[in-house]
């Protein structure tokens, strides 16, 4: 009788040693492989033309924004499962994948926030993924707000569970209106120059052919045509800088912007964005640089890297939370039970 | 067990779940008839006190006021972004308004300890619809006093004035869904009154930014092939956190 028993007992225990071993293997490769990441974030890629080496940020900067939001959904799940099957351990996944998302929201707002103030000139713009980044982290401070002022323990989870869920449906809609917010968002955008407005300014060959455009003088010498490109002939004169002629284009064809030159400081673009040929009119407009990013192979796969190092880490730091918080309610339990050890 | 001051339409209610009181058993009332004997007597009760009305009221004659005074006429010549920026004046008047008052439905029931009468009296769908019904009509009544305020003493002037109509009343729609389920949720914590605006802010900043361009819509006058949009988003975001309370009230109700 005592045989099978003590059998799978030792069974059991080889397997968990084993698990243990894996699990500290898995753990030592994912500190490599984030040190790598790290590394190659400052040695391996290239300056991206035109942002420098604040270019860099995005390896750290995207993979936190995806955690956050993978975070948010593993943390709708459990908290499904939980009014499901009313197993603790879900409930206690569902809170450890929002404070680690709560975590790493705060930490992708803030290095967003740096980037956009040091590439774009602003800390905040309303952005479609700032505005839903933002209304995340709202999200989850009002989830730790509800926890704490519940006592009840099963109250406490059932009510959080609710609230979770609830939040979940809201998603879509706030997904589908983020975008419809601002104009445009801040890649190609105005809103960096002073005193500028996002929709230009519009010059005209037989009026009006100067015109200011923020702190930039642009002259609109001649439009030409060429097939389905219209091609300005622009001057530009910025603060600080020798006049620069630039020929920026426009496709007739799909009626946007074809060739946008840099400026020689090359921080921004030089576009047209209405043409008329009938009354030589042309709407022309500054925008940033910021697409582009990962054209480069280098980037493109240490950026992956790094999404995948993000990702294992938001794993093992979720689970190690849930196992804290499984810890914390035996402890309570056994005190409920046997009382406070003497 | 239960109150002797409460309404016959709930003792009905009352006596269906205590079979045993009564030899003549009543028939169970259909969910109709639940949800109206609650939305009745949430009526009666708030009718008699007149709290969240008085509360919703004053605080709307209050913020206008405080608007009103803090910018004067503002002439139309003056800014081109005008609608826009009354628009939003006026929904964030609504939306703190709704904070105040909206809560009520279910904190009442348990500061005055009648909730457990409710669980045992009606079907939580019941009390679910009932509540949402009662807010709705207390929500449209802030709607009217509102936007009577805004276009007496702010001089705003409203192009097309169906459409400014139905904007708001999808718009208190969409908040009602969305406050409703969190009304109960909080009505189980303590620091209640904080809790509510907090857990419901993050919620409805979609609609409220849908709204406050439908409005200002209204407000200019576009066409209704231009207003029919905002309405038909509010509509579906309505229709998707109603269907979600719908499934999640009774977890919140009986937890």
């Amino acid at each position: 009788m005592m045989a099978p028993f003590s059998h799978t007992a030792t069974g059991k225990k080889a397997a968990m040693a084993l698990r243990s071993q894996l699990a500290q293997g898995a753990k030592f490769l994912l500190g490599l492989w984030m040190a790598g990441v790290i590394v190659a974030m400052f040695v391996i890629i290239p300056q991206y033309e035109g942002l420098g080496d604040a270019g860099r940020i995005i390896i750290m900067h995207v993979p936190t924004a995806w955690v956050t939001s993978l975070a948010f959904v593993v943390s709708g799940v459990f908290s499904a499962l939980y009014l499901f099957r009313r197993r603790v351990s879900d409930d206690a996944s569902a809170v450890a994948a929002a404070e680690v998302g709560f975590l790493f929201c705060i930490l992708a707002t803030a290095t967003g926030a740096i980037f956009a103030q040091i590439v774009w000139g602003v800390f905040w713009n309303w952005d479609p993924r700032e505005t839903s980044i933002l209304v995340l982290l709202l999200i989850y401070a009002a989830y730790f707000a509800l926890r704490s002022a519940i006592d009840d323990d099963n109250r406490k989870r059932r009510l959080g569970a609710v609230y979770n869920l609830f939040a979940a449906v809201t998603m879509p809609f706030l997904l589908f209106v983020a975008p419809r917010l601002a104009d445009s968002s801040l890649h190609p955008n105005c809103a960096f120059i002073q005193g500028s407005q996002c929709d230009g300014i519009t010059l005209e060959l037989s009026g009006a052919r100067i015109g200011l455009l923020g702190d930039s003088k642009l002259e609109l010498k001649s439009l030409e045509r060429q097939g389905d490109l219209v091609v300005a002939d622009v001057n530009v004169t910025r603060p600080g800088y020798q006049v620069e002629n630039h020929r920026p284009s426009f496709d007739l064809a799909s009626g946007k912007p074809a060739d946008r030159p840099e400026f020689d400081g090359e921080q921004f673009m030089l576009a047209v964005e209405q043409v008329d040929l009938a009354t030589g009119t042309a709407r022309l407009n500054i925008e940033a640089p910021g697409s582009g990013l990962l054209g480069n192979s280098r980037t493109l796969l240490t950026f992956f890297a790094s999404m995948i190092g993000f990702t294992a880490l938001f794993v093992w730091l979720y689970r190690l939370r849930a196992q804290l918080l499984m810890g914390e309610e035996w402890l309570a339990q056994r005190e409920r039970t046997y009382g406070f050890p003497s | 067990m239960i109150d002797s001051d409460q309404t016959t339409s709930e003792s009905t209610l009352i006596a269906k779940n205590n079979v045993q009181v009564s030899s003549l058993k009543p028939q169970a009332p259909s969910l109709a008839a639940a949800t109206l004997a609650v939305f009745r007597k949430d009526l009666r009760i708030e009718l008699r006190s007149r709290y969240a009305l008085n509360a919703l009221l004053l605080f709307a004659v209050s913020t206008v006021v405080a608007i009103s005074l803090g910018l004067g006429p503002i002439a139309p010549r003056d800014n081109r972004d005008l609608k826009l920026i009354q628009a939003a004046l006026m929904w964030v008047a609504l939306l703190f308004a709704a904070f105040t008052g909206l809560a009520r439905a279910f904190v009442q029931e348990e500061d005055t300890r009648t909730a457990t009468a409710l669980r045992l009296a009606a079907p939580p769908l019941a009390v679910y619809l009932g509540k949402l019904l009662f807010n709705l009509l207390l929500l449209l009544v802030l709607d009217a006093v509102i936007a009577a305020l805004f276009i007496a003493m702010l001089r705003v002037g409203v192009g097309a004035p169906l459409m400014f109509a139905a904007v708001l009343a999808v718009g208190s729609c969409a908040l009602v869904a969305a406050t409703t389920l969190i009304a109960a949720i909080i009505a189980r914590a303590s620091a209640k009154g904080a809790l509510f605006a907090v857990l419901s802010f993050p919620l409805l900043i979609p609609p409220l930014v849908v709204a406050i361009r439908g409005t200002a819509f209204a407000l200019e006058g576009e066409s209704w092939a231009v207003g029919a949009a905002p309405i038909q988003v509010l509509l579906a975001y309505t229709l998707a956190l109603f269907v979600a309370s719908l499934f999640l009230f009774k977890s919140v109700w009986e937890a």
